[in-house]
């Protein structure tokens, strides 16, 4: 249909979660004030969850939405609701509530003696939401590529905000090379290579000579000495909950 | 249409002005129009590598000052006709030069010359920049040790980001890789990179390879370019990057080590 007003596309985004662990508006709003000003340009009308799996029943929603949005984030809804009557608390309130894919599993296991039609619901859900994530498995696939064609010289810098970053020609010593998500490099890799810059436990650096000064994923990073294993060989590094390690590509 | 090459290298120390003081004759000798500039304001050298430092009434700043015309600032080299040098000034600083002015000057002498030299300054600051900023080739001056190679890196990265032809998105500068005081010998015993490991890091294409030779100094300190001693293997290794810089394919020389002959084995040589 060419003509078509609209069409439903089901796509998956990557959104900063608020995990509370305190209802006390006071005590978020100090720790949330900390936060930002850590970085006030960062969380500038960024999108956000609220996780409220930690709380108790008792939950002023109103007053969170308020404190979030006043720090300047933009209040997308609620997650890790754990009762019926929570949800229908929030959907008179007028909020949204959305559940995480992964999350599903530990809040069978959470929830205490659900009543047996709230299981049910629970089951098909969950069920549903396997399927679903069977199809789009993986956080990476979130993000597109920045296409960088030629050798990155010593000195200069390329970072791949929000993106892969793919370098068509080597990385020399004294250059760096940054991406939120996964670093493809079709040559050498004798300069810093740093993934998953904004946290993200699945990026990957794949490279064609591993000759790095250093590399870093999701903050976990290694020198050269700890290369060794794959030196000047075809290799990809992942993380392994916070071990790096490389294996060979070919 | 003039062609407008640096000479550069980022390290300072590797054989820039030698190899544009070399090159410059080898092209004129060719029968085209040279002039080579020193932009090393304040550390003025080239005059003396090509001997006309007695000479040198006007410079550069003069003319971007409008205290001197072109023709009097220019100097004509006395074995070579068609070559020009236009020395630096050795009492200002690099701050002297400004693009406008130095665009002004490069056009006017593109109109009188075939080939434009720029011997850059070391380093990576407003000099070298200012060296680099017009070219539309450039030729990278790199010996075969580590920290040299990394710089050559660092300014290879610069004239693809800040001259006047990626400001303007134009075809990127025509890099050319000059690999200076080689010496076969050490790198047949692994204490100095290859011509292969040099090209390896930083992909750029070969234009020579000038071995080691005692013959540079004595001709740096004569004022007698190294080109002019056509019995020396550095004379005769510019001669071949000049041919190859004019577009002609030559074989490359002096790569490997002479093996020591019978004679200098038994009595020692």
């Amino acid at each position: 249909m060419a003509d078509a007003v609209l069409e439903f596309k089901g796509t998956s985004f990557t959104l900063s979660v608020i995990h509370l662990s305190t209802a006390q508006i006071d005590d978020i709003r100090d720790t949330l004030a900390d936060k930002v000003a850590q970085a006030p340009d960062f969380f500038n009308l960024v999108p956000v969850l609220v996780n409220i799996e930690q709380l108790g029943a008792t939950i002023d929603y109103s007053a969170i939405k308020a404190l979030v949005e006043e720090f300047n984030f933009t209040f997308v809804g609620f997650t890790g609701v754990i009762s019926n009557e929570q949800r229908k608390l929030i959907r008179d309130l007028g909020f949204s509530f959305v559940n995480a894919a992964k999350a599903v599993v530990a809040k069978q296991v959470t929830a205490k003696t659900p009543e047996p039609e709230e299981r049910s619901a629970l089951a098909s859900e969950s069920l549903a939401e396997q399927v679903a994530a069977k199809q789009m498995p993986v956080e990476s696939t979130l993000f597109s590529d920045k296409v960088h064609r030629g050798q990155i010289r010593s000195g200069q810098q390329v970072y791949a905000k929000g993106q892969n970053l793919v370098v068509i020609g080597s990385v020399s010593a004294g250059a760096e090379v940054i991406a939120d998500g996964n670093i493809h490099i079709y040559g050498a890799l004798r300069g810093r290579a740093i993934a998953g810059a904004q946290g993200h436990q699945h990026a990957q650096i794949y490279c064609q000579s591993l000759e790095a000064e250093l590399v870093s994923i999701n903050g976990n990073y290694w020198l050269s000495d700890s290369m060794q294993d794959h030196w000047a060989t075809p290799v990809y590094i992942h993380l392994t909950d916070t071990e790096l390690m490389s294996s060979k590509l070919v | 249409m003039a062609r407008i090459i640096v000479v550069t290298s980022g390290k300072g120390g590797v054989g820039k002005t030698t190899s544009s003081a070399a090159i410059g004759i080898g092209l004129a000798l060719k029968g085209h129009k040279v002039v080579l500039i020193d932009f090393d304001i304040g550390l003025r050298n080239l005059d003396l590598i090509m001997g006309c430092e007695r000479r040198v009434v006007y410079d550069f700043v003069n003319v971007i000052n409008g205290e001197a015309t072109l023709n009097q600032a220019l100097i004509k080299d006395k074995r070579v006709s068609t070559l020009s040098i236009l020395p630096a000034s050795q009492t200002r600083d690099k701050d002297a030069l400004n693009k406008e002015n130095v665009g002004k000057v490069l056009d006017d002498l593109a109109k009188e010359f075939d080939y434009i030299l720029c011997d850059s300054p070391a380093g990576i600051e407003a000099g070298a920049m200012m060296a680099l900023y017009y070219a539309d080739e450039a030729i990278i001056t790199t010996n075969p040790e580590v920290s040299s190679v990394r710089d050559s890196d660092r300014i290879i990265g610069m004239l693809s980001s800040r001259s006047r032809r990626a400001e303007l998105g134009l075809d990127p500068i025509k890099e050319h890789l000059l690999l200076t005081r080689y010496s076969p010998k050490r790198v047949a015993e692994g204490e100095m990179l290859s011509v292969e490991d040099v090209e390896e890091i930083l992909a750029v294409p070969l234009l020579g390879v000038i071995p080691e030779s005692q013959a540079v100094l004595k001709a740096s300190n004569s004022g007698e370019p190294v080109i002019l001693d056509i019995e020396s293997d550095a004379g005769q290794a510019y001669q071949d990057a000049v041919d190859r810089l004019l577009g002609e394919t030559v074989d490359f020389r002096f790569l490997v080590a002479e093996k020591k002959g019978i004679f200098s084995r038994i009595f020692g040589g």
